[in-house]
């Protein structure tokens, strides 16, 4: 690193890098980015108000960046580490940002090395000047110091989505996750480590609507970051590529693992390796690919919840007898298809999305609708007896029986289980034969297995005591 | 002509960033398959031939005018799937596009299939059907009518609606396509008129026109009307009877034509369930209902003096005319309210219940049994614990 004693306001990161980065992408990025500038003046041999000797130095780029990016709130924590030749005495550190999301108050620096040596005195938030912020540091020690800078940015978002292959007989599914991470922010992360946290954060105030302000507790127009158009897209799609021949280079040809975590409620996925995202572009890497976990193919009538259709759902548990059960599994889209034939030609089954996984949680993921199974109630009889008058005659209370025959028909080729559920408002009783499961105070539910290409009945009365015929 | 233009850039070996990018000419599609059994989503799947190089290689796929669910879109090699491996997808902002970086461990050439969901392909099925003069049986064709304003041209496409061998068709951005799927000829039928007492006029005399009674024809789709193969989609039915035409020549034998009796939708039919169709209506059936008796009895009265509960006994008298000279089946369809049971009833091998409150009687009305030779119905039934707020449906 070589140090100019030049006066200047700003060295900007992206010129010290020009001379060993594409200039195209150099060029595109000028617009967009951190910009981080280091004014060190050897105030310990000056009088207190004597002008003092401002050094500006000329700053490598990042030695590293690892993003750390939430799923339940527009935020990702940044942190990076650069490499400062500090003065002896006060020096002044001037970190500005422009066309990014970065919350002005979450930016934070500490020494890694040298750290008895290097203390931050205070931060300034220069007046009539937004998306800056300077340090005033003062170093006991001249020389290189490797500091950290943190701070939170919004606009990157991920989000996890899973592809299920379901064999023909629907017994089993292959289950392969994805994650993909979108970059929005205004700023691009070269070689950056990706890791994913699972879980739910409070936040009490928004870290876009923080980035906006510019600075602290200032209230600004809102300015959204600028997105890559025209030239710089070439360029940003170089940068968005590179890491695949990189990647090659280190001889990575197998996919990224992506390495799973549990700290405190959340779950850490750490993607391997390095990742660029530049501003305005996602990447969508896989996370796992399970072959043959167990799953059912189970349809589910409810008439007040889905009307006359008959919905179809795969449903599996996240455990270890089922191939899976390692980590939760974050909530995501799913895209679901069968094999149909020999040659592993799909036939789409549907789309749908999953809540959180907690392992070891069974779930059923709702594909649609299904014509090729039917059920259809018919109420058969209906009886009105025991009625009760008050002191004027009037009915108060009454009794009804209603008798159901309850229909149901499999025209697909493949067995399944059916879960048919029925509401009984208010005081009933229910009398079968068939076997049921009371799923709460008003609602039962008929569980049957149901082969393929066939029909069957069952039968039910449910006495309904109504007006002052009610005990409960 | 719109098509996804796929491009496959492969790395070269041991490439230092920035990468330089080698374009390899856009392989054909080697075969395209489109489901359409799904209700709600049209499923392309296409297999092409990538030449891969060793290393990391980037496959370009955008779009452009062409109604691709970009995040449907999968990618599966065919010829080694456990060496060629998706190491990730990028996807470049403001563009229909996509970039896989795929792993081959050698130079090969591989198939792999693209699927994808595709919008603005609509399928309609339609059925025309042709009837015996005789009325019991007739041939049914079911057609399937592509729309395709997805924006893809399909050329040799395999089309697969769900059963079936696959249809091997072109079809162009923008082109309707119908096909014939199934002919079934010699389907039996039954022709049923029906009278609803909700729905009908009781008495004819107080019409100003005749009274027409909807007829229908009733099929089922199971094996023996050489059905059942598989549930019957919705769609259009257009109904045909055959005529016979004048000769060509006088004195020849005579041509063989239609005439149009009516039309209607087919609701989805699964297995050996009936599908009615109903094609217009019959003025040669006449029917009369009467109720002939209508009392309360058992009334109980409030402190006001209010009839507050009651029973009620009815009887009903239905005289069914048939003016035609074959014989017609007619059904009957009565509702009642509420709690009630039958106490007499003139025809009870005739009689179904249908539900709690409908009931039906399916008759088989003898030819020209008119006048004084007409049919006649009776029931006598009772409405019992009659509040005046009876439940009539469910």
């Amino acid at each position: 690193m070589k140090t100019k004693s030049v006066r200047a306001q700003v060295a900007t990161l992206f010129a010290a890098k020009k001379s060993k980065s594409d200039p195209a992408i150099s060029q595109a990025t000028r617009r967009f980015g951190l910009r981080l500038s280091l004014l060190t003046a050897a105030v310990a041999l000056a009088p207190a108000l004597a002008p003092a000797r401002i050094n500006v130095v000329a700053l490598p780029g990042r030695d590293t960046v690892q993003l750390t990016i939430y799923n339940s709130a527009d935020l990702t924590l940044v942190k990076e580490t650069r490499v400062l030749t500090l003065r002896r005495g006060l020096n002044k550190l001037e970190f500005s940002w422009a066309n990014t999301l970065i919350d002005p108050t979450s930016v934070e620096f500490r020494p890694l090395t040298h750290a008895d040596a290097v203390d931050v005195l205070d931060i300034s938030f220069p007046p009539r000047v937004t998306n800056t912020l300077e340090w005033r540091i003062h170093s006991d020690f001249a020389g290189e110091v490797q500091v950290e800078i943190r701070y939170f940015t919004s606009g990157i978002t991920w989000s996890a989505d899973y592809v299920v292959e379901a064999a023909r007989d629907e017994k089993t599914m292959a289950l392969a996750g994805n994650v993909r991470v979108n970059n929005q922010s205004g700023e691009d992360y070269e070689n950056a480590q990706v890791r994913l946290v699972v879980g739910v954060i409070r936040l009490v105030e928004d870290i876009a609507q923080l980035a906006r302000q510019g600075r602290p507790g200032t209230l600004l127009p809102t300015s959204a970051p600028v997105s890559a158009v025209g030239g710089e897209f070439y360029a940003r799609r170089a940068l968005a590529l590179k890491d695949a021949s990189e990647a090659f280079d280190k001889l990575e040809n197998r996919p990224r693992e992506i390495i799973k975590e549990g700290v405190s409620e959340y779950f850490l996925y750490t993607v391997a390796g390095r990742d660029t995202i530049p501003t305005g572009w996602s990447k969508r890497l896989p996370s796992f690919q399970t072959p043959t976990v167990p799953i059912t193919s189970y349809y589910k009538y409810e008439k007040e919840r889905w009307g006359d259709r008959v919905q179809r759902f795969y449903r599996f548990t996240n455990s270890v007898p089922s191939r899976l059960g390692r980590e939760p599994l974050p909530d995501g889209a799913v895209k679901a298809f069968r094999l149909v034939t020999d040659d592993h030609l799909y036939g789409f089954v549907g789309s749908t999305s999953v809540k959180y996984i907690p392992i070891n949680e069974t779930v059923e993921m709702e594909l649609g609708s299904d014509p090729e199974v039917l059920v259809k109630p018919k109420l058969t009889n209906w009886v009105k007896t025991d009625l009760a008058f008050d002191n004027n005659g009037n009915v108060k209370g009454w009794t009804t029986k209603e008798t159901w025959e309850i229909e149901v028909q499999n025209s697909k080729d493949l067995d399944v289980v059916l879960d048919v559920r029925r509401n009984f408002p208010g005081d009933w009783a229910l009398t079968t034969d068939a076997r049921f499961e009371k799923v709460d105070a008003n609602k039962v539910k008929f569980v049957l297995p149901l082969k393929s290409r066939a029909q069957q009945t069952f039968n039910y009365e449910v006495t309904t005591r109504q007006g002052t015929n009610a005990t409960r | 002509m719109k098509l996804p233009f796929l491009v496959l850039a492969a790395l070269t070996v041991a490439t230092p960033a920035p990468a330089r990018v080698k374009l390899v000419a856009l392989p054909e599609r080697a075969r395209v398959v489109v489901a359409l059994t799904h209700p709600e989503a049209t499923l392309v799947e296409e297999e092409r031939i990538l030449t891969l190089q060793p290393g990391v290689n980037q496959v370009d796929f955008s779009w452009r005018d062409v109604n691709i669910d970009g995040a449907s879109i999968q990618f599966r090699a065919l010829t080694s799937p456990d060496e060629v491996v998706v190491l990730n997808t990028s996807y470049p902002p403001n563009e229909n596009a996509l970039v896989w970086a795929i792993s081959s461990p050698a130079a090969r050439e591989e198939r792999v299939r693209i699927s994808y969901l595709l919008a603005g392909l609509s399928r309609d099925v339609v059925y025309k059907a042709v009837a015996e003069p005789d009325e019991r049986t007739l041939t049914l064709r079911s057609y399937l009518r592509l729309r395709n304003d997805s924006g893809e041209d399909l050329p040799d496409a395999e089309l697969g609606i769900g059963y079936g061998a696959n249809l091997r068709k072109s079809l162009a951005h923008e082109e309707v396509l119908e096909m014939l799927s199934e002919r079934i000829p010699d389907l039996p039928i039954k022709k049923v008129l029906t009278w609803d007492a909700a729905r009908q006029p009781w008495d004819p005399e107080y019409e100003k026109k005749t009274v027409g009674l909807p007829l229908a024809y009733v099929l089922k789709n199971d094996r023996d009307s050489k059905l059942g193969e598989h549930t019957l989609l919705p769609g259009k039915v257009r109904l045909f009877i055959k005529t016979k035409d004048q000769p060509e020549k006088e004195g020849g034998p005579p041509g063989e034509g239609v005439a149009f009796t009516g039309e209607d939708w087919a609701g989805l039919t699964p297995v050996d369930r009936e599908l009615k169709l109903s094609l217009g209506q019959s003025r040669d059936v006449k029917v009369v209902q009467r109720r002939t008796k209508n009392d309360r009895t058992d009334i109980r009265r409030n402190t006001a003096n209010q009839d507050v509960l009651w029973n009620t006994d009815e009887i009903y008298q239905i005289e069914i005319e048939n003016f035609k000279k074959a014989p017609t089946d007619l059904v009957l369809v009565e509702h009642v309210p509420g709690y009630w049971r039958m106490v007499e009833n003139s025809h009870p091998r005739q009689f179904e219940k249908k539900d709690a409150f409908t009931f039906e009687y399916h008759l088989t009305l003898p030819p020209e049994t008119n006048g004084t030779n007409k049919t006649t119905v009776t029931f006598n039934l009772q409405r019992l614990n009659v509040q005046g707020n009876e439940p009539a449906a469910y």
